[in-house]
């Protein structure tokens, strides 16, 4: 009877010890997603359309979704500024990661043509996904999306990261929008170049700024990649009894319709993939060229694309 | 004989006590991961710490320490200073940087400020971001005339990129000379290097191809020529334009002379995202072959011994843990005249990889003996950003 009280007591406390980072976890995860009824629109002769092409059966993709979600935006309604699709393979323990073009010019699932950006902010995680389900042809299992904050806590929580950052990013127009304040205010970074530790602040702005980069989006995008790469290898290190605090960090920050199993299944997984099997894709012309117009949005050349795509994510 | 009560009190407390230490257990089991750097001052430094001769001067979390005789000593609050050079008589050039801007002062080795060199914020009241600058990477020049440095100026809208200045010493930076003409949206160029006949800095290009952002070491004997005319993803041929040292594709940076003035050391991350400490012949031209002396790690700011026995330098223990101050004695890139048949030793990843031998004959009587770079401190976060300075 002793035994068995002092055992219940025992889990009461680990219990409580957990509760936070269970409340997080089910309020993150397992979000149901709605799959937007597209309305019929002429596409453009280059659409991207594409049919899915079988994939490996343990394969398994994440769509990533990064978003301002600051003050300047209402409720869901806003843009995926960053957007990678994830490919884990368990079999032949490699991932394939390649990011999309916040302004890829697509036949939207919605309805419409509009830079794939919008896809969330019309019609949420469905949407973005069907989005890049019915343009590069490739089955999203899940999504994962985290905001501005989100990303910051994170990397906060865990201790931050270290990184070679490719090059000096100095931005005298970089948004000053996370935190209380007016968010259409100007701050001037300097993230200066090479190996060197970052906090959650100055990761979110060597991955946030464009203005300085000729490469803009695509160079941006490399630079999210890197730091995802980092981000993975100093997770390793964390411990079970860090969840509590990493859901407190991500609190209302991260969504994902993939169930708590799932991800419990895929951690170890990414945690044990060497550096060298991870392929990173960007779409630099001339998978892409601009469009040469005010809108500056990103005109895909789908016949370089989908070959391309059909290689990484078969 | 015990009463249930007393029974039932002894079972509550016991449940008590095992739900609390279940809950501080593993409130224990907490990895270390976010656990804040610790002071330098707070520090054991490794005993080897007590053999190196001078002073080091490092940075972290905004001040400035100095390392000698094994004991670190904080020089400043942690009020944003970073970016150390040599200066005469012993001071210190530093960077105080503030949200907005930076600005250069010297300092004395007791870490006074003795003058403020730049003035790079703006009115109060003057809100556009691009009125204020950024000032990186002081350094006095060869005949100790003026002061070198990384300055975002001209800049164009969103295209902040830094260029190379020269300022008068005891002048102000309307006195100074454009000294390189940085490419737009790479950044620009930083971590310029004083020499005799010029300077040697850091370029940020696109290549000749525009394929991808690279650094290379670069040498000018002078203020370079303007381009003129469309965006350039890299300068055109030219003296006027200065000349590169490295390949783009080897990605170096971080240049640092030997003090007998005959080897490079620096950073390359051939296209990866680690950095390897990397030695290269000077001529006072061209940079000869490359020997990678610390390989698969993050390795940042190498620095020479002024005694020229070896170099200090950067790099995390364990990746995202923060930068540790690393020694790397000579006999580890520069080992001793072996006998007759040296082995050729096998670079190990992490580790220093000796200069391969002129004649690669094994010889199984005299095995190689593998230097490894001595990790002087734990648990601190060094700045990797800011050069360290070690004087004599």
């Amino acid at each position: 009877m002793a035994v068995l009280a002092v055992a219940l007591s025992s889990a009461a406390g680990g219990f409580a010890y957990f509760l936070p980072a269970v409340q997080e976890a089910f309020d993150a995860t397992s979000q149901v997603i709605v799959l937007p009824t597209p309305t019929p629109t002429p596409s453009p002769s280059s659409t991207g359309t594409a049919k899915p092409t079988p994939r490996p059966p343990d394969a398994f993709t994440v769509l990533l979704l990064g978003s301002d979600n600051d003050a300047k935006f209402i409720g869901d309604h806003i843009l995926t500024q960053s957007m990678i699709i994830v490919r884990f393979n368990p079999s032949s323990k490699r991932v394939t990661m390649l990011s999309i073009p916040r302004d890829l010019w697509v036949p939207l699932s919605t309805g419409g043509i509009g830079k794939i950006d919008g896809a969330y902010s019309y019609g949420g995680a469905g949407a973005a996904i069907a989005t890049v389900e019915n343009n590069f042809g490739i089955t999203i299992d899940a999504y994962i999306w985290i905001g501005l904050a989100g990303l910051v806590n994170v990397i906060n929580a865990i201790g931050g990261i270290d990184v070679v950052t490719q090059a000096p990013v100095f931005d005298d127009f970089y948004p000053f929008d996370v935190g209380p304040g007016n968010p259409y205010r100007y701050l001037r970074v300097a993230v200066l170049a090479g190996p060197q530790h970052l906090d959650g602040t100055h990761a979110l702005q060597y991955v946030r700024s464009r203005h300085n980069d000729l490469q803009s989006d695509f160079g941006r995008s490399a630079r999210q990649q890197q730091v995802l790469l980092a981000l993975r290898a100093k997770a390793a290190q964390v411990s079970a009894a860090d969840l509590p605090l990493l859901a407190a960090a991500m609190k209302g920050q991260i969504k994902t319709n993939m169930s708590l199993s799932r991800i419990a299944t895929l951690l170890p997984l990414a945690g044990g993939i060497d550096i060298k099997n991870i392929q990173q894709v960007v779409l630099l012309p001339p998978y892409t060229h601009g469009c040469g117009c005010p809108d500056g949005y990103v005109v895909p050349v789908w016949g370089a694309i989908l070959p391309l795509v059909h290689q990484y994510f078969p | 004989m015990i009463s249930r009560a007393a029974v039932a009190a002894g079972i509550a407390v016991l449940m008590v006590v095992s739900s609390i230490g279940t809950y501080m257990y593993l409130g224990s089991r907490q990895s270390k991961v976010a656990a804040p750097a610790q002071l330098p001052t707070s520090s054991t430094p490794s005993p080897t710490s007590f053999n190196l001769p001078g002073t080091l001067f490092v940075t972290q979390g905004g001040a400035i320490y100095s390392l000698s005789a094994g004991r670190f000593h904080q020089l400043t609050p942690a009020v944003g200073w970073t970016q150390l050079a040599p200066y005469p008589d012993g001071r210190l050039l530093a960077v105080k940087r503030s949200l907005l801007y930076s600005d250069i002062y010297v300092i004395d080795r007791f870490g006074k400020v003795l003058r403020q060199l730049t003035h790079n914020t703006a009115a109060a009241l003057n809100y556009d971001p691009s009125a204020r600058h950024w000032s990186f990477y002081p350094r006095l020049s060869y005949n100790k005339k003026s002061i070198f440095m990384s300055y975002d100026k001209p800049k164009f809208g969103f295209d902040v990129p830094m260029s190379i200045w020269s300022m008068p010493v005891g002048g102000n930076i309307n006195q100074g000379r454009l000294w390189s003409i940085a490419i737009d949206y790479t950044g620009g160029d930083i971590q310029p290097l004083p020499l005799r006949n010029g300077i040697i800095y850091t370029k940020y290009t696109y290549g000749p191809d525009c394929s991808g952002l690279e650094s290379q070491l670069w040498f000018t004997g002078g203020p370079e020529q303007a381009y003129g005319g469309l965006r350039v993803c890299s300068p055109p041929p030219g003296d006027s334009h200065g000349r590169p040292l490295t390949r783009a594709n080897e990605g170096c940076a971080q240049p640092s002379l030997s003090p007998d003035g005959r080897t490079m050391a620096m950073i390359c991350t051939h296209r990866t995202q680690v950095s390897y400490l990397t030695l290269a012949s000077w001529n006072g031209k061209t940079l000869g072959p490359r020997r990678t002396v610390v390989s698969n790690v993050l390795v940042a700011q190498p620095t020479w011994a002024p005694d020229g026995t070896g170099l200090a330098y950067l790099a995390p223990a364990v990746l995202g843990a923060g930068f540790q101050l690393w020694w790397l004695p000579k006999a580890a890139y520069a080992p001793p005249t072996p006998g007759p048949s040296p082995a050729a030793p096998t670079p190990t990843p992490g580790a220093p990889a000796s200069s391969p031998s002129p004649t690669p004959t094994p010889s199984p009587s005299s095995p190689p003996v593998v230097v490894k770079p001595v990790q002087m401190t734990s648990n601190l976060g060094l700045d990797a950003t800011s050069p360290i300075v070690w004087l004599g």
